[in-house]
């Protein structure tokens, strides 16, 4: 049966996919012979033969012998034997499945339930959304993963339509099911990567079962990997770099070789995807980086073979771990940015040049002077991510708050109140009918600025500003564009020369005060009612604030018409440049992709290190997370879900994390102390120590950063290094297992083992069920007395 | 495939690194078995190519006189012989025996060191040089000479640092004639005569200098030669940041004494259990001064500042890697020797770090007794202990909280604030359009006001006035909040919040405007009853007020309010019971004596207290309050600071810090490393630790391209200086504090140590290379050039440090090296 089909795909899969059977091969049948050592030597008979049985196992030319040893040694437990051993197909595959099959049992019951948005899915549906009708949005985490959902649902014919306002919006008969079965299947893919990894770390199936069992039934991961979120995707990406760089490891024997190549390539793909989620992949990237500067290490220390040897190695490495990762990442911004051509809400928070490659944005098909002239109508733009516009309209400050001049702001929204007309500090500009000769902006100008809509100039004074009072007020002072010497300002354009022409978009300038010395800037701080909850605007003493540069987004200079009357009139002899300022379209400012890429990015890393806490915001701390302290409600009203992790599985992790240090150290001292050791215990901690160290390592990447992180922090961060601390947790139970029983009579050595095992999958179980309600929605009830009463084992626990 | 013994190590065109390999593990070993006594002298290494010979002299020229000296000395030698001043820089001076050579001699012996003294001396006296000049504010002195001031008047105040530093500025104006009186109210102004400038400010200035000789000391201590060592004293004697830090009140110079005294101790600590005979050194005097000293001063530095804690750490991770290798490593102890190993170095760095922590907090704590500024940083219980604060107010109130009994409720957690009430109502809308209840608005208000005044009372009773027998409140019974001012019940209902609309709204329930039942029963929850009994206890209980017919909890919510509440703090009933926003704890606390309403209100607007007796708190409780304070609500961020900088700046001096500028002229003081000094450590770091990296993977291939001596000369350095730096570095990426350049000075001191260490490390490897004697010279006369430009440096920034004379703005234009420096320029 198993040929029928693609006898030689399959053939591939079980070399490949288990692959013990070629790999380890050689150091396994050295195992079998360390074991045969140490248990004969112990008088240990049931074991050694059970072992030997092991053993022969291995040697797939002897399978019959085997069979017989096995009819033999009935009270050793075959089976139980087996699985120990994990040596053979069969009960590998068995094992594999059934994993499998209640991985797909767990995360596809009661899918569409709630059928209403839940938490974030308010984001992310979103999202989905915009890429399926292309407009341009903003999003502080990378696209990739709002690409898979947004692909998601196009494959199922969503449409786009559904709204995703809030949470607890109805989805009616929206097709919403294409974006959860997207996520979910890539959330339940955690269950077998974690499975072969650990396979491919210890070769122990009891290991990679436990640790499969424990992604599996914990209600975090589960929870968390079946709505419209990014974090099954990065979650996924994360365990599959970890999953391509253990198998790469593995095949360290046979450098060169085409599985060699194929897993070190696609190790790079996976990390590249894994940032290309969230920036959080950078973290895995850091581990890997280790993991690779280990293995380049030993490489070097191999002193048989010549340094250009090791050279070839790295180069390999930096090609699949460096340059393709960089191109891929590169190129899902290219169809972010390609899919994303029609004008959107992400528009304001980008350059104007940005917004130039933006369909439907005015500025898009628009055209300008280039050149600033005095006499133009000009806005200004707030360079930094997301400015806005300078502002200003007919109300005063308050009393109370300096002066009861007009207010300056900035407001995001195009509107006629955010024009001014740009003079010569000294004198009036020409009438836009004159024929002077053009005069232009320079570098180093002063100049005054004039309110179009109400003739105030713009103005600073020695008053404090309303709310950050450690800066200079700015108002609009004067009638019909007279005002005094605080009305002065000069132009100083970033890296300008002197007598440079001011631009349009083009130049990003400070506006410095004569008088004070300050420079307009917009501090991004809400006014009061008063001031329309608009920003303010101060004249910073600091001229190196960023939030001080602007830029001209458009620059209207209406004597084009005029002249070009005029010059019907007169003659050709009169200069057409000299007194008029040619337009030119918008699109020869438009950023080419490098440009945008970057920009993108810039945009990207202040969006996320914006997202502060606000003052007095209940917010979510990293020492909380490990001890599942407290969870996320993802859906309330009727049909509650609540995001917690199984407090068996976290605090059990947290107890296995403990008991590798003193492993760690203890095996330290031994060593350091010149215990002698047995050659099976050796073993056993060599296995259980070298992955579990690479696991802590991964475990503290993951999660020790957030302690330094000042943007808001929520419990889901804590899942990927949930991965980590799973997987050891499943290391360490196999071998407190293995070892437990070594210190104890013979008698009980099977009985411990199977007790232990049967122990723990009870507990996993039990708290499994138990909690699932949680997961697949609890009905709320309004007394004290419902059934989940009992499930408070923390008060801190809301559901 | 290639044999290693054929393999050619390219580098080095010595025949050195090649022949180190033929031979090499049988020459390691050799190496090895060598005794530290012979460790200075020409390593008799038959690798070493003849053309080589004299390069055993890049080993430390100094030591082996050194140590000859030391025996000499020890064994108080009955010679007649004088000794002779020695050549480099060293005197010996010994006083004389008699002729006569059968006789006892009586003879003291002494040596001291020339090149230390003359560094310490300069280091006196441009730490001293004026140092009462200028005689105003500068920067921290605003802080820290409060402080000192505050001492003086065993005044109460809250600063998120630890007190050592500022108890010694404090002793210092003490002994000094400080009485506290100078008011420290802005940078700039000048200090009066009350103030002993030069004394407070010779604490700083003193400590130092004495960094000079002790990072001298720590450079011999690793091995460095004594030219080496004068170096990083020069380094540090002609920074000018470190001057400019030293010579004003402020933390960094007696941070990093104790911390640089430390990292000596345990150096010296650890030259004694890795010297030949580490047995017999164990449990000597020696062996427990240098330990327990190493763990004092590093402990010291942690309770300057709280970086000091990675001195701490660099000190405990040297102590226990020795003990990893060189004890638990060691075969020839016994289990039992292990242990106590073990239990001796666990005193040392963990029980007597505790006791000298706890010392000075006690030394803080017993010393500030009366209530000062900071005191609503604290909670009621701690401010009801100091002299002279609430303890004034709150003294001799009752207890027990009865039926009648007037009340002010303090938000416990976080910034303080009282429950308040006022006449005013909630608008009918709020700016999102949603409605309110447009009953009296409850708010949270941070200052003490008459509205802050509330009455319990049992449901049932109507009358006010307390009478014997008292009804007390417990746990669990149900009460009725009464606004003082008003009359009006602290109600709640199903309304939304008015800036937290998930949130339940609060009012005082007013009856005309009836637009809700009246919903005013408050059940009392008493969180702390474990330790205060069921009975509600003004200041000490914990309580919360638990709405009964919503089952709502009282809360803070964080937000503030709009205009028409005042900006107020909002109050609401949260579902979220358990949480720190919903504990209150009862301040000021009297029993109503009238009936009537004007007269209690009366009551409430005159009556004071008559204090009867204070209220105690213990040492602990105040010290595990005050740690909590310091450690996790520290909310001092300067934000948009104008000299701000970070860690990365540091590395190449991007931005300095304006410190004082004189109001006559456009002299001033500003924080600037010495630019050379500063850029060449910077290079120096990276060259360390390339050459570390190329080291490393030289040495993996089996290649050993410089002397065993040498290369552990090197690692250890790395093990030290590498990582304090990093210790004292790293951590600035990560932390959520506004930063400025004085953070950076503890790591630049171990930068600086490293630059000392690199350039002995670059002549040996010159003399390793090149056989001639020329190079050698060529080496020394690089550094010579160096040293130059860096005095030159020094001098040109030197008003800059001292802020001396008056200056004109082209002369300070003129300094300005980079686009970045902000000096102040206001004046022509």
């Amino acid at each position: 049966m198993r040929y029928f089909l693609f006898p030689r795909f399959w053939m591939y899969i079980t070399q490949h996919f288990k692959p013990h059977l070629r790999d380890s091969h050689t150091s396994v049948t050295k195992q079998c012979a360390v074991f045969h050592l140490s248990f004969s030597s112990n008088k240990r008979d049931c074991i050694s033969k059970a072992m030997s049985t092991d053993c022969r196992l291995k040697n797939p030319e002897n399978p019959v012998k085997s069979k017989q040893m096995k009819n033999h040694e009935s009270l050793c437990l075959p089976l139980l034997d087996q699985f120990r051993d994990g040596s053979s197909n069969k009960i590998w595959w068995r094992v594999f499945a059934l994993l499998m099959i209640a991985t797909v049992a767990t995360r596809f019951y009661k899918l569409d339930q709630p059928d209403h948005v839940c938490w974030d899915e308010a984001h992310f549906g979103k999202y989905a959304n915009f890429y399926i009708n292309r407009t341009f949005f903003f999003d502080v985490h990378p696209p990739l993963g709002k690409m898979l959902i947004g692909l998601f649902g196009y494959l199922d014919g969503y449409n786009g339509s559904f709204h995703f306002d809030k949470p607890g919006d109805k989805f009616e008969d929206h097709q919403y099911m294409g974006m959860r079965i997207g996520c979910a299947v890539m959330g339940a893919l955690l269950v077998p990567l974690s499975f072969l990894t650990v396979w491919e770390m210890t070769f122990s199936l009891p290991a990679s079962t436990l640790s499969g069992l424990l992604i599996l039934l914990d209600h975090g991961m589960l929870t968390l990997n079946r709505f419209i979120l990014l974090d099954p995707p990065m979650l996924f990406f994360i365990s599959a770099s970890v999953y391509t760089m253990v198998k790469f490891h593995n095949q360290r024997h046979r450098p060169f070789s085409l599985p060699w190549w194929l897993w070190l390539s696609s190790m790079g793909v996976m990390l590249s995807c894994s940032v290309a989620v969230k920036f959080v992949g950078i973290f895995v990237v850091i581990f890997v980086g280790f993991r690779t500067i280990a293995d380049l290490w030993e490489i070097l220390g191999d002193i048989s073979r010549p340094v250009t040897y090791t050279v070839k190695h790295f180069m390999a490495r930096a090609l699949c771990l460096i340059v393709i990762p960089t191109l891929l990442y590169m190129g899902i911004f290219y169809i972010h940015l390609a899919v994303l051509n029609n004008s959107g809400p992400g528009d304001g928070f980008y350059s104007s040049a940005f917004q130039v490659g933006l369909k439907g944005n005015y500025l898009h098909d628009g055209s300008t002077p280039r050149e600033v002239a005095y006499g133009a109508i000009l806005t200004l733009k707030n360079s930094v991510t997301s400015g806005a516009y300078l502002h200003s309209h007919d109300h005063l400050y308050p009393e109370e708050i300096g002066g009861g001049q007009q207010q300056i702001t900035t407001y995001a929204h195009k509107d006629e109140n955010n024009q001014w007309h740009i003079k010569r500090h000294n004198k009036m500009p020409p009438s836009w009918n004159s024929t002077k000769p053009v005069d232009f902006v320079r570098h180093g100008d002063l100049l005054r600025l004039e309110h179009f809509v109400t003739g105030r100039n713009l103005h600073a004074h020695r008053v404090l500003a309303p709310i950050t009072i450690k800066q200079f007020q700015v108002t609009g002072y004067g009638l019909d564009g007279v005002g005094d010497t605080n009305d002065i300002w000069r132009v100083e354009i970033e890296d300008g020369e002197q007598n440079q022409v001011l631009e349009t978009m083009v130049h990003r300038f400070r506006l410095i005060h004569y008088n004070l010395g300050c420079a307009l800037t917009c501090t991004k701080k809400k006014l009061p009612a008063w001031g329309f909850e608009q920003d303010e605007v101060t004249c910073n003493p600091n001229k190196r604030d960023p939030n001080a540069i602007w830029n001209i987004e458009e620059n209207i200079f209406p004597r084009r018409k005029t002249c070009f009357n005029f010059y019907l009139k007169m003659a050709w002899l009169i200069d057409f440049i000299s007194f008029s300022v040619p337009n030119v379209s918008f699109r020869s400012y438009e950023k080419n992709f490098f440009q945008r890429f970057i920009e993108s990015h810039v945009v990207l890393i202040n969006g996320n290190s914006a997202l502060k806490p606000k003052e007095g915001e209940a917010t979510s701390k990293p020492w909380m997370w490990p001890i599942n302290l407290r969870g996320q409600f993802f859906s309330g009203g009727k049909l509650q879900v609540y995001l917690l992790g199984n407090p068996i599985i976290w605090w059990g992790n947290l107890v296995f994390m403990v008991f590798y240090i003193i492993l760690w150290v203890s095996v330290g001292v031994r060593e350091k102390r010149g215990v002698v050791m047995t050659p099976r215990e050796i073993l056993l901690q060599n296995r259980a120590l070298s992955a579990c160290g690479w696991l802590w390592l991964g475990w503290l990447l993951h999660y020790l950063p957030f302690w330094g992180m000042t943007r808001v922090l929520y419990f889901h961060h804590y899942f990927p290094a949930l991965l980590f601390s799973s997987m050891m947790t499943g290391i360490l139970l196999d071998y407190a297992m293995e070892s437990i029983p070594l210190s104890l009579p013979q008698k009980m050595f099977n009985s411990t083992y199977i007790s232990i095992l049967s122990g723990a999958l009870v507990i996993l179980f039990y708290s499994f069920y138990l909690f699932s309600p949680l997961v697949y929605g609890l009905v709320r009830y309004a007394d004290s007395n419902s059934t989940m009463h009992h499930l408070h084992w923390l008060s801190t626990w809301e559901f | 495939m290639k044999e290693p013994t054929h393999r050619r190590c390219v580098f080095f065109n010595s025949s050195l690194g090649e022949k180190m390999v033929d031979t090499e593990v049988k020459n390691r070993k050799v190496n090895r078995s060598k005794g530290k006594n012979e460790k200075n002298k020409e390593i008799p290494n038959p690798a070493v190519d003849p053309r080589d010979e004299g390069d055993g002299e890049s080993t430390p020229e100094a030591l082996p006189e050194e140590l000859a000296e030391e025996t000499v000395a020890k064994k108080a030698s009955p010679s007649k012989s004088e000794k002779k001043k020695r050549s480099g820089g060293k005197a010996g001076a010994a006083t004389a025996g008699t002729a006569l050579s059968d006789l006892p001699t009586l003879a003291v012996t002494c040596h001291f060191n020339l090149l230390p003294m003359l560094l310490f001396g300069v280091a006196l006296a441009t730490r001293f040089y004026a140092l009462d000049q200028p005689n105003s504010i500068v920067f921290d002195e605003l802080h820290y000479g409060r402080y000192a001031g505050l001492y003086q008047k065993q005044t109460f105040f809250f600063d998120s640092h630890p007190p050592l530093g500022k108890q010694l500025l404090a002793l210092a104006g003490y002994l000094g004639g400080f009485q506290g009186d100078f008011k420290f109210d802005k940078i700039g102004s000048s200090y009066n005569a009350s103030v002993p400038v030069f004394a407070m400010r010779s604490v700083p200035a003193l400590t130092g200098s004495l960094l000079i000789p002790l990072v001298y000391m720590i450079m011999l201590q690793l091995n460095y030669s004594q030219w080496t060592a004068a170096l990083a004293g020069f380094l540090f004697l002609f920074d000018n940041a470190l001057l400019t830090q030293s010579h004003y009140m402020l933390m960094e110079p007696i941070l990093l004494f104790f911390a640089m005294s430390g990292v000596l101790c345990v150096l010296k600590f650890r030259a004694l259990e890795r010297s030949g005979n580490a047995q017999a050194h164990s449990y000597s005097l020696r062996w427990w001064g240098w330990l327990l000293s190493g763990a004092i001063f590093l402990t010291c530095a942690l309770c300057v500042k709280y970086v000091g804690v990675y001195s701490y750490l660099l000190g405990l991770a040297l102590v226990g890697h020795d003990f990893w290798e060189k004890v638990l490593g060691n075969l020839s102890l016994s289990k039992k020797q292990v242990f106590g190993h073990a239990c001796a170095r666990f005193f040392a760095f963990f029980m007597v770090p505790l006791m000298v922590y706890v010392g000075v907090f006690y030394i803080h704590l017993s010393t500030l007794v009366n209530a000062g500024p900071h005191d609503s940083a604290m909670s009621s219980a701690f401010q009801a202990s100091l002299e002279g604060g609430l303890s004034s107010i709150v003294r001799g109130q009752p207890l027990e909280v009865v039926h009648g009994s007037q009340v002010t409720l303090r938000h416990a957690h976080g910034s303080p604030c009282w429950l308040h009430s006022h006449a005013a109502n909630y608008p009918v809308k709020y700016a999102d359009k949603r409605g309110s209840s447009h009953q009296q608005q409850v708010t949270c208000y941070v200052a003490k006001d008459i509205n802050n005044w509330w009455i319990i009372k049992r449901p049932n009773r109507t009358d006010l006035a307390v009478a014997a027998p008292l009804d007390r409140i417990s746990h669990g019974e149900e009460v009725q909040l009464v606004h003082g001012i008003t009359g009006r019940n602290l109600n709640s209902h199903n309304v939304a919040a008015p800036a937290s609309p998930t949130k339940q709204e609060v009012s005082c329930y007013v009856d005309h405007n009836v637009s809700m039942p009246a919903q005013d029963v408050w059940r009392v929850e008493i969180t702390n009853r474990e330790e205060i009994g069921d009975v509600w206890h003004a200041l000490e209980s914990m309580v919360r007020l638990i709405h009964v017919n919503t089952s709502v909890a009282l809360a803070f919510s964080g937000r503030l309010l709009p205009e028409w509440g005042h900006n107020q703090h909002e109050i609401v009933g949260d579902v979220m019971v358990n949480q720190p926003n919903t504990i209150f704890n009862v301040e000021e606390h009297r029993y109503t004596r009238n009936e009537d309403e004007k007269d209690r209100q009366l009551e409430l607007m005159t009556t004071d207290f008559i204090p009867l007796e204070p209220v105690v708190m213990g040492f602990w409780e105040k010290f595990f309050e005050l740690q909590i304070r310091m450690l996790f609500i520290s909310n001092e961020n300067v934000q948009n600071h104008m000299y701000t900088s970070s860690p990365w700046e540091w590395l190449v001096l991007t931005r300095g810090i304006a410190y004082w500028v004189s109001p006559e002229s456009n002299a001033q003081i500003h924080l600037l490393g010495n630019i050379f000094v500063w850029y060449s450590a910077t290079v120096a770091l990276g060259v360390y630790c390339s050459l570390l990296i190329f080291y490393l993977l030289r040495q993996r291939r089996q290649c050993y391209d410089i002397h065993e001596e040498a290369w552990n000369q090197f690692r250890t350095t790395g093990e030290v200086l590498l990582v304090g730096y990093v210790f004292h570095f790293l951590p600035y990426f990560f932390v959520d504090h506004t930063l400025f350049l004085h953070h950076y000075l503890p790591a630049l001191a171990f930068k600086l140590l490293l630059n000392a260490a690199l350039v002995e490390h670059l002549y040996y490897l010159t003399r390793l290379v090149f056989a001639k004697q020329f190079f050698n010279w060529m080496c020394i006369l690089i550094v010579l050039t160096w040293m130059s430009g860096i005095l030159m440096v020094f001098n040109k920034f030197l008003p800059l440090s001292y802020g001396l004379g008056p200056m004109n703005a082209s002369q300070i234009l003129d300094l300005k090296l980079r686009e970045t420096w902000d000096f102040i320029v206001h004046k022509p």
